[in-house]
């Protein structure tokens, strides 16, 4: 007996779920610090759903392969720059770490998925019949290192969420980008002290959890309070919770 | 990295220290991490439960292979609930999955740690007995190598170690290590002793003893694993080829010296630990394979990371009162 099929569908409502709130945040929030999280987590809900359930394939492995590559170039690159601004230890607790980590299994997947497919001659993207039409990993260290980081980071978010320390994480140590024309919108929307990072780079103060809520959207925004709720960043790290449980779920039946 | 020293409030006002307290809050101390460890690793056994294995006869048939050599009044629930999951195993493991997961959740989340932690006391003690046969030690199988006294018991002696309670209120006398700070350190100290003087004692009974016990665990390990986890297993086999008993002897002299370690002063108790740490994850490594989770149908990481964590729970900290000049730069 393989995996029950409806236990692949949850998994995969859970990524849809993520990829659309995702989206939403993206939608509504014009250009913010962690709009390329946003993005990604959009694309990798939308790719994972595909691979759990047959009816929600979207595109090839393999264009899935060069997507997740670019993307985790991308966080690399995001990865690098933090660690250039703030010193080697952001590694530790940076902000786009677990996002390079989660592009880099995604890569990783899909390209076993990829290897399966030639090997078998099944079409991708159904894996209702279970685990075996989803491929074997090649290399099942790196998949069980794949895995223990998905467990470590999802406790450790869930340890942080909600905590000024988060708030911290999320704000202070975004690097500079440039908002879009609308400088009240995305700069609320960006959250408290982001000014003062992308005009100084030095660290906001410490402020209450929820800093992102209704009470700090801008008045006269369309649907300002819901917006605020949407760009909370505590709803980001949800996002990133459910999506690194659901990785180590694809790869631990992929081992 | 287990922070090591305790940072102590020291002789400041009730006022003062709840500010700094309040500055402090959201990094954890030791004793959390560990918690996150421990969080961590119920994660990890809930989403191994998920895989395609155990949700056919394979997974029964482990849990009832658990019940051979006990006593009757210890065998009889384990051969019921291996039919019970035989009968039903979509519901069954779909259940314990999802018990595994959220144990590791509620664990991490500070707002429900302790119903977390409790919980897991509970689901600890069933599945060391419906799952893994009071872990071999009734029935002479038991060995340190192998996974004595059970992996899941060990989940259980960290919850009650790492309980988010003091015993003791007073400032100027905090707890000597992590595991101390619920129990005391005379009750947690005898809680290592047992721990690790059972273990040694395990190391030398018969089956682990004889010329070919520990060559013939390790070696039959290999199947399905990686290349380099099988390497590794063939050397640590071809070390104890024909060694049984030398090597029983000096696992068990390294467990009891661990086991003896915590009573020492400060820097000897101390190597104990670090000892404790190597000793469980080269059995990790070498004797367990890493639970064999590599290889396919492993349910948890086994005992030895277990053990690495327990004795990390147990690292002597330098206690320094803290200043309200310290306070000033820490916060």
């Amino acid at each position: 007996m393989m995996i029950p099929a409806w236990i692949l569908d949850i998994f995969a409502a859970i990524m849809l779920a993520v990829a659309a709130l995702s989206a939403s945040r993206l939608a509504i929030g014009r250009l913010r610090p962690d709009t390329d999280i946003d993005a990604a987590h959009t694309l990798m809900g939308v790719a994972m759903a595909g691979s759990l359930v047959g009816s929600l394939h979207t595109l090839p492995n393999a264009v899935w392969v060069v997507v997740f590559a670019v993307v985790t170039a991308w966080f690399a690159w995001r990865v690098a720059a933090e660690a250039r601004a703030q010193g080697a230890a952001v590694l530790g607790t940076g902000h786009h770490l677990p996002h390079l980590v989660h592009s880099g299994a995604m890569v990783y997947m899909f390209a076993a998925m990829t290897t399966a497919a030639h090997g078998s001659g099944l079409g991708m993207g159904g894996a209702a019949a279970g685990s075996a039409s989803m491929g074997t990993l090649k290399v099942p260290t790196l998949g069980f290192v794949f895995i223990l980081f998905m467990a470590a980071w999802a406790v450790w978010d869930l340890d942080q969420i909600g905590s000024a320390h988060l708030h911290r994480r999320g704000v202070a140590r975004l690097p500079q980008v440039k908002v879009a024309p609308r400088p009240a919108v995305a700069l609320a929307a960006a959250g408290p002290g982001a000014g003062a990072v992308s005009g100084s780079g030095q660290a906001p103060a410490p402020t209450t959890a929820g800093a992102w809520g209704a009470s700090q959207a801008p008045a006269g925004y369309p649907g300002s309070e819901a917006a605020g709720r949407l760009l909370d960043p505590r709803v980001a790290v949800g996002c990133r919770i459910a999506m690194g449980i659901s990785m180590a779920f694809m790869l631990v039946i992929m081992l | 990295m287990v922070s090591d020293s305790v940072a102590l409030p020291g002789r400041l006002p009730a006022g003062a220290r709840s500010t700094a307290a309040a500055k402090l809050a959201p990094f954890p101390d030791a004793r959390r991490w560990l918690q996150l460890g421990l969080a961590a690793i119920w994660l990890l056994d809930g989403v191994l439960q998920f895989q395609s294995m155990m949700f056919t006869r394979a997974f029964s048939q482990m849990l009832a292979g658990t019940a051979a050599g006990n006593p009757a009044v210890i065998a009889d629930p384990i051969n019921w609930a291996s039919r019970l999951i035989t009968d039903h195993p979509v519901a069954t493991n779909t259940t314990f999955a999802t018990i595994q997961v959220l144990l590791g959740l509620g664990i991490a989340s500070r707002r429900t740690i302790k119903v977390a932690l409790a919980a897991s006391i509970a689901w600890s003690l069933g599945v060391w007995w419906f799952g893994e046969g009071l872990g071999g030690i009734l029935n002479g199988g038991a060995s340190p190598v192998n996974g004595a006294p059970g992996a899941v018991i060990l989940y259980a002696l960290l919850a009650v170690l790492l309980w988010p309670a003091d015993a003791s209120r007073d400032d100027a006398r905090p707890a000597p290590f992590v595991a101390a700070r619920l129990v005391g350190p005379t009750a947690a100290r005898a809680i290592w002793l047992v721990l690790w003087g059972s273990l040694a004692y395990f190391a030398l009974t018969t089956g682990n003893r004889t010329a070919q016990g520990l060559h013939d665990m390790v070696a039959g390990m290999a199947s399905g694993e990686p290349g380099w986890l099988a390497a590794v297993n063939r050397g640590a086999a071809g070390l104890l080829n024909h060694q049984g008993l030398t090597a029983s002897i000096v696992l068990a002299v390294l467990l009891a010296v661990i086991a003896a370690g915590v009573f020492l002063p400060r820097p000897l108790a101390r190597a104990a630990v670090i000892l404790a740490v190597v000793l469980a994850l080269v059995i990790w490594v070498a004797g367990q394979d890493l639970g064999t989770i590599l290889g396919g149908g492993g349910t948890d990481p086994n005992s030895g990371l277990l053990l690495a964590v327990v004795a990390i729970a147990y690292w002597p900290a330098a206690v320094r009162p803290r200043t309200p000049e310290a306070q000033g730069e820490a916060a």
